[in-house]
């Protein structure tokens, strides 16, 4: 159970950082001039996304531990 | 000296009978004095480069690419009086990175280690309320936390603002932590899963990690900078409000 | 700074024997290693390294940093002086030139006008000196002609008077005689 739950987070994450990075490139492709502004931002982007899926992964195992 | 001998055979027996996972406070110590070691030996050296015009010696090249990448984040990030915050932001930098490259090679760093990103995060989130209020003033600093000016019947909806921001500045340093030590701690977890499946036959798959912990050292302390000097930003730009109110809607996300 | 960090590493040290709360045992029972001797050491350790890194590494790389750029920017200053007071030296010394060239020029054109001038009046008195050698030559002619129909004249009348003598076979050679064969010759003249 505990598995599957990380699979389905780890996927929701990757889903989250492809579009960031989709988005990102697009953008830079558009306007080569801005590549330094939407690196950072899109690094910010990223964590915040990966964040998420920390979070789950540190609090998944106390709640459903022995369950 | 018998209490400090005391206080060593405690923390050994500590360190012995550990019951959280990770290094113990003497591991941490140790680890930490061998960070602080090696970063100490980087700079003996590369000050011994700073009499000449132009660096020749490659450990001051290195210092000084640093120095103008950091201040050119600081500047960007934070406007023009973002150069006095450097010395604050490269100490980061070279702290957690340098601990990060140590953590490709040892089995143990310091930002491997939740405690040590936390002091890192209680520290900095604690350095941004102080600027904040240098700059602002108390009451102008606690204002900011009340969100826009709504008006005399938002009251209720102000204050609401202001708790789930004090909320949020306090899960800043939970956010800023457990990035940090997931993306750490979780390479380190990876590398040993990954070698446990080829333990039959002999091969360290969890070494093939190896660039992505590489490029996860850099990203990481890249963002710790980035997201400090954004806090930075965020509580010392007071007469520009639009942008400060956008770039508090990307620091809000989470 | 460096004195508060001491403290917080000695109650961060104290605090990792002897704190013990049900709160973060149950985090850490739910996977969040915390430990909050470690995290207050920690921060104690930031505060004692941030001054120490500012004073002995960060602000003299600063320092020499931004000597270095100074010196730059005031080395480019120093080149951008030099070189508009080499464009100001180099368009005075073309204008010098300039001015040079033009009054060589004058002078040359001068030198030209005049001799031309020369040449002209030279050529004037030439041809005037040939004109007036022409007419004296003319008027030498003029002369030898005038002379020479004077004697021409002379000897036809005293040629005639000898005839005149002989046919006659006496003297006619008398101042009247003469002067009528003179007028007759004259009005032979004139009718030729």
């Amino acid at each position: 159970m505990l598995g599957l739950g990380l699979g389905i987070a780890a996927l929701g994450c990757g889903l989250g950082l492809g579009w960031i990075g989709n988005g990102a490139l697009q953008g830079m492709a558009r306007q080569p001039e801005a590549i330094g502004k939407l690196q950072i931002q899109m690094l910010i982007a990223l964590a915040f996304v990966e964040l998420v899926f920390l979070l789950t992964l540190f609090i998944a195992p106390g709640n459903f531990a022995g369950k | 000296m018998h209490a400090l001998l005391q206080l060593g055979q405690t923390l050994f027996a500590a360190a012995n009978s550990g019951p959280v996972e990770g290094a113990s406070f003497l591991g941490l110590a140790v680890y930490f004095g061998l960070l602080l070691a090696i970063l100490a030996g980087l700079m003996a050296y590369a000050k011994r480069g700073f009499g000449v015009q132009v660096f020749k010696n490659p450990i001051t090249v290195l210092f000084e690419h640093l120095y103008l990448f950091i201040e050119n984040m600081c500047v960007g990030s934070i406007g023009p009086n973002g150069r006095k915050y450097i010395p604050y932001i490269m100490t980061l930098w070279m702290v957690i990175f340098l601990s990060n490259v140590m953590a490709l090679f040892f089995p143990e760093a310091p930002t491997a280690d939740l405690n040590f990103n936390l002091g890192l995060a209680v520290m900095t989130i604690l350095y941004v309320q102080i600027e904040g209020i240098r700059t602002n003033g108390f009451f102008g600093h606690l204002k900011h936390f009340a969100g826009p000016k709504l008006g005399i019947w938002m009251i209720p909806i102000s204050g609401m603002i202001f708790c789930i921001e004090i909320i949020s500045e306090l899960m800043k340093n939970l956010s800023l932590s457990l990035r940090l030590y997931g993306n750490i701690h979780g390479g380190h977890m990876a590398v040993e899963s990954m070698n446990a499946l080829g333990t039959s036959i002999y091969i360290p798959i969890g070494a093939f990690l190896m660039p992505l912990k590489v490029l996860t050292c850099v990203v990481q302390a890249l963002i710790f900078t980035l997201l400090t000097c954004v806090y930075l930003s965020l509580v010392t730009h007071h007469d520009v409000e639009d942008h400060a109110e956008a770039a508090s809607s990307v620091a809000h996300a989470h | 700074m460096a004195f508060g960090g001491i403290i917080l590493m000695v109650l961060g040290t104290y605090g990792s024997v002897n704190w013990h709360f049900s709160f973060i045992e149950s985090l850490n029972k739910m996977g969040l290693p915390i430990e909050p001797g470690k995290t207050v050491a920690t921060i104690g350790v930031m505060l004692i390294l941030l001054p120490v890194l500012r004073y002995f590494f960060i602000g003299p790389l600063q320092e020499v940093i931004d000597h270095r750029n100074h010196e730059l920017e005031s080395t480019f200053a120093e080149a951008e002086n030099l070189r508009g007071e080499m464009k100001k030296m180099r368009s005075d010394f073309e204008a010098r030139l300039a001015e040079t060239e033009a009054t060589a020029r004058e002078q040359i054109q001068n030198q030209i006008r005049e001799a031309q001038n020369l040449r002209q009046q030279l050529m004037n008195e030439a041809a005037e000196r040939a004109d007036t050698m022409v007419r004296q030559a003319q008027m030498e002619i003029e002369q030898e002609k005038l002379n020479a129909l004077m004697v021409i004249r002379s000897h036809v009348v005293d040629l005639t008077l000898a005839a005149a003598e002989k046919v006659i076979g006496e003297n006619m050679d008398t101042d009247k005689n003469r002067r009528l064969i003179n007028e007759y010759i004259e009005t032979l003249e004139v009718s030729a």
